[in-house]
């Protein structure tokens, strides 16, 4: 054990020793805290633009008093004015943004159709999501690794090429022990930079403290080790550092671009999701045709479907607010087993993603952080389910003032339902990943192992 | 002698089996993308044009309609995929496919593939462009680290100077060996693609086409060129080949993997994009000062009432040879498009603004410089995108236009009930979009443009001078 520390302390001193790679871990170190800092801004001004939201829905609602400064007839408000479905980010956001820059975080909702609605885009800036996020999960999936390879492609060739390596084993010391010495020192400066640079981030944006700190963590964990096992791998082989530089480069633009992209192509083909432009034309369709059909046809097949507020009084003449919100909401009903489909499609091509992520630690670690921190796909659907619901609120709110035809008063905006909600974090996901985050970490420690039993049983 | 070297290094590659094993899985990824480009490039395509006949259709059958019901239909511009953004997708992942056009409104571009698809898509596409902006200058690394270090380390080049050649013959001639064997392995995916994207069109050659795929190709050999020559000047600067490959790597990892995505960031945070929200309510905040189509007691509606009354010396709105409400529906459109045109120009010059961090860092990152020519050639960049969406405002407009006219000058004031025939529908043209000129897109990246010619020059010039300082010993 007394040489595995002196060969420890050694590796300190090499380390203090050498320049470049100082310069490497100053430059993750910094590119973590940049990570931090841009994580935090970005979900900060996310949060003050759902702020801003609140303020817009309250001048709308003094509009509508000045424009409508008695009773209002309600299908008049239903129609100029308009509240917020939001989705607040968790307050682990920040660390992995995952599709939160895509996905609007808020719809707009007037009492018109859901469909034409629910889908409408934030302004974004497309050149800048294609670059995708700078934030702290970016630096743990991608430069994390890259750090582990700038340390560890020489650990043995560089001892080899300087001409040292005979001279360490001629002490009484085994090859393992000297890599396994070499390895922990790594492990410990990486790891200790990739915990700080975690912890650091919990507490800048004061996360709500609850098991998904040990998740975290241990995905980091687990995730350093994994590269270091690679390293280790490569190691084993006991060839060149430019062959270890090369393959272990290799083997993270595999793992990290070309695999994740080739998935990419399969899922794009194995789970298609057909339905969006279908969906959005045949709503249309279905809402317009509503003013040509015959008004009794529509109110019946409404009161099929809300029959407390049948009646048998016939429209006079040729408008009714309650009549085309009636086909407003029918056209909804209308193209409801498409909506479905596409949400449906859209879920699927998601568990396809968890599934297939065994096959690339970058993604599979890409995915627990973005399921922790509520930001991948399945939020984002379950926030659309959401305001999908208070959509249904809105019109149960205004229902009874278009059907009794009781005049909507100011008193009345006090009481209609507002939305909220917070995106959730999925732990079935981050759970499950994590296992499969275990088994590759066995795997490549197992294999690295066996190659260098190999390897010995060569040279012996 | 110069000539024998660049055939020494072209030759010895190819007899490197390490070399050629990777060459090899390149050139299959080459491959790849191109089949998996045209492949997604015509399921959207083919997904969009049918989307996009079918509205056309609908619009041109409609049912016999008022008018004003007609302009709230509305249509759809659903965005053709540019031919050649099969070779590079570019931002097209990231924008809306389908544009509603109605009357009063101006909708987003929504249902995007990146919204359609969970947070894989962020670690990006197996697309040509990505093949030949990252893994290509990978593999001309791995050619060209060894050029000066390996002679030095074998002591020959001392030998090889003493033939009487310079230091700088020496590269030139490497950099030509190491520039065929680089031709070699890009050249059948370059002729494949080619070939794919004019025998599809039936080898009838569109002169616009065929610029932008030559412009595209050629932008890329320059940058590959630039690569070769700064990575044979890095191995000149070092005296051992894996340390030059380590310097060689890490510039890599800079100009492909971080950069990017730290100057997209940077833009962003340093401009604050306004939320839709924001912007809807002071376009129609401003509208309200202005003239409401919907709302004839405005003030300026009651001045155009009264101007209209006088020029035409009636009493009542009744009485006038036009019909006021289209009159008003149409002002009112004028203006609303107006001010939404200039709260949606201050977004794109923000988003412009947000982009340029990006393109003047192409100044530095000759990887930067070639990707936004590369996604401006294949019609898949920024400008596209906003040139499409200004098309499909311009066709809302007009259509909404046409049919307020409609209504000005066949119906009568205050008629709700009347419903023209459905044969004037069809008269109305329905939306086509025209990817403009090569010369326009490439308009749009005169900073990257520049970047990588400036790029060329110095690495030929500077770069070569640092070769003369090399220490042969």
């Amino acid at each position: 054990m007394k040489k595995f520390w002196i060969l420890i302390n050694f590796e300190w001193l090499n380390f203090k020793a050498d320049k470049g790679l100082l310069i490497l871990t100053t430059l993750t170190l910094f590119a973590g805290l940049y990570g931090i800092y841009y994580g935090t801004t970005e979900i900060e001004r996310q949060r003050e633009n759902i702020a801003a939201l609140d303020v817009l829905t309250e001048h709308n609602v003094e509009e509508m008093k000045v424009k409508f400064p008695g009773e209002a007839d309600a299908g008049d408000i239903g129609y100029y004015h308009s509240t917020f479905a939001v989705n607040h980010p968790d307050s682990w956001a920040s660390l992995s943004m995952g599709q939160r820059d895509v996905n609007p975080y808020y719809i707009k909702l007037r009492l018109l159709n859901l469909q034409s609605q629910l889908y409408d885009t934030e302004n974004i800036n497309p050149l800048k999501v294609l670059s995708g996020n700078f934030d702290l999960a970016f630096v743990l999936v991608y430069l994390f690794p890259l750090l582990i390879i700038g340390l560890c492609f020489n650990i043995l060739s560089l001892e080899k090429e300087q001409g040292t390596l005979p001279l360490l084993m001629s002490q009484p010391i085994s090859l393992p022990l000297v890599v396994g010495a070499k390895l922990t020192f790594r492990v410990l400066i990486v790891m200790g930079l990739a915990l700080l640079l975690s912890i650091i981030a919990m507490l800048w944006e004061q996360v709500s403290p609850d098991v998904r700190v040990a998740l975290w963590l241990g995905v980091v964990v687990l995730n350093t080790l994994f590269w270091f096992g690679v390293a280790f791998l490569v190691a084993a082989l006991q060839k060149n550092s430019a062959f270890s530089a090369v393959t272990l480069l290799g083997v993270w633009l595999m793992l990290t671009i070309i695999i994740p992209a080739l998935l990419n192509v399969y899922v794009a083909i194995k789970q298609p999701v057909p339905q969006a432009l279908e969906l959005t034309i045949k709503q249309r369709e279905e809402v317009h045709g509503g003013w040509d059909k015959p008004k009794r046809e529509t109110m019946n097949k409404l009161f099929t479907l809300y029959p407390q507020w049948t009646d048998t009084t016939e429209i006079q003449g040729r408008f009714a607010w309650r009549w085309y919100y009636a086909f407003q909401h029918l056209g909804d009903v209308a193209v409801a087993d498409l909506a479905r489909d596409y949400q449906e499609s859209l879920q699927a091509r998601h568990q396809l993603v968890e599934r297939l992520s065994v096959l690339s630690v970058p993604v599979n670690v890409q995915g627990v952080f973005n399921a922790m921190t509520g930001s991948d796909l399945p939020s984002h659907l379950a926030f659309l389910q959401s305001a999908t619901r208070y959509h249904g609120e809105l019109r149960e709110f205004y229902y009874p003032f278009l059907f009794n035809q009781v005049g909507f008063t100011h008193a009345d905006y006090d009481r209609e339902p507002r939305h909220t909600s917070t995106s959730s974090p999925d732990f079935t996901t981050a759970y499950s990943g994590l296992v499969k985050l275990f088994l590759s970490v066995l795997l490549v420690y197992v294999a690295g192992l066996l190659l260098f039993r190999m390897k010995e049983a060569i040279v012996k | 002698m110069v000539r024998s070297i660049a055939k020494k290094e072209f030759l010895s590659t190819l007899r490197d089996s390490r070399f050629m094993a990777l060459s090899i899985i390149v050139l299959l990824l080459l491959l790849a993308a191109t089949i998996v480009g045209l492949h997604s490039y015509q399921t959207l395509q083919e997904e969009r044009t049918i989307a996009q006949e079918k509205v056309n259709n609908q619009f041109a059958n409609s049912a016999d309609r008022h008018p004003h019901r007609m302009a709230h239909y509305g249509s759809y511009a659903f965005r053709p995929k540019s031919s050649i953004s099969f070779l590079d997708f570019g931002i097209d992942s990231y924008t809306g496919a389908s544009v509603y056009m109605e009357a009063h409104r101006q909708n987003s571009a929504n249902f995007s593939q990146a919204q359609q698809s969970s947070s894989l898509i962020r670690f990006g596409e197996m697309t040509v462009a990505f093949v030949l902006q990252m893994l290509i200058p990978l593999l001309i690394i791995f050619l060209c680290f060894g050029a000066f270090t390996q002679e030095k380390e074998t002591d020959t080049l001392q030998i090889l100077l003493s033939q009487g050649v310079s230091l700088r013959q020496v590269a030139w001639a490497k950099i030509a060996g190491y520039s065929k064997v680089v031709a070699l392995v890009v050249a059948p995916a370059l002729v494949l693609a080619s070939l794919l994207l004019f025998g599809r069109g039936g080898f009838e050659m569109e002169d616009d086409l065929l610029v932008r795929l030559v412009l595209f190709m050629l932008f890329y050999l320059v940058y590959f060129f630039i690569f070769i020559v700064l990575s044979v000047v890095v191995s000149a600067l070092h005296q051992r080949s894996s340390t030059a490959l380590v310097t060689l790597l890490g510039i890599w990892i800079l100009l492909c993997v971080i950069t990017p995505k730290a100057t997209a960031n940077l833009g962003a945070n340093l401009y604050t994009t306004p939320t839709k929200a924001q912007m809807d309510a002071d376009v129609h905040e401003e509208v309200a000062k202005g003239i409401d189509g919907h709302n004839s007691s405005d003030a300026r509606a009651e001045t155009l009432k009264q101007e209209l009354l006088k020029k035409y010396k009636v009493a009542k709105l009744q009485d006038l040879p036009v019909n006021f409400d289209g009159i008003l529906m149409a002002v009112g459109e004028e203006h609303s498009s107006k001010v939404y045109q200039a709260h949606f120009d201050d977004l794109t010059d923000i988003f412009k603004k947000q982009n340029s961090i990006s393109e003047y860092t192409g100044l530095l990152n000759p990887y930067l410089a070639v990707r936004h020519l590369s996604m401006g050639m294949a019609g898949s960049d920024f400008s596209h995108y906003i040139h499409f969406q200004n098309m499909a405002e311009r066709y809302r407009y007009n259509q909404s236009q046409e049919l307020n006219h409609i209504q000005a000058t066949q119906l009568k004031y205050g008629d709700k009930e009347t419903r023209l025939s459905s044969d004037t529908w069809k008269n109305f043209k329905p939306f086509v979009y025209e990817t403009p000129h090569a010369g326009w897109a490439l308009g749009n990246h005169m900073v990257s443009l520049v970047s990588l010619l400036l790029w060329l020059v110095l690495v030929c010039t500077l770069g070569l001078r640092l070769i003369d300082n090399t220490k042969v010993a």
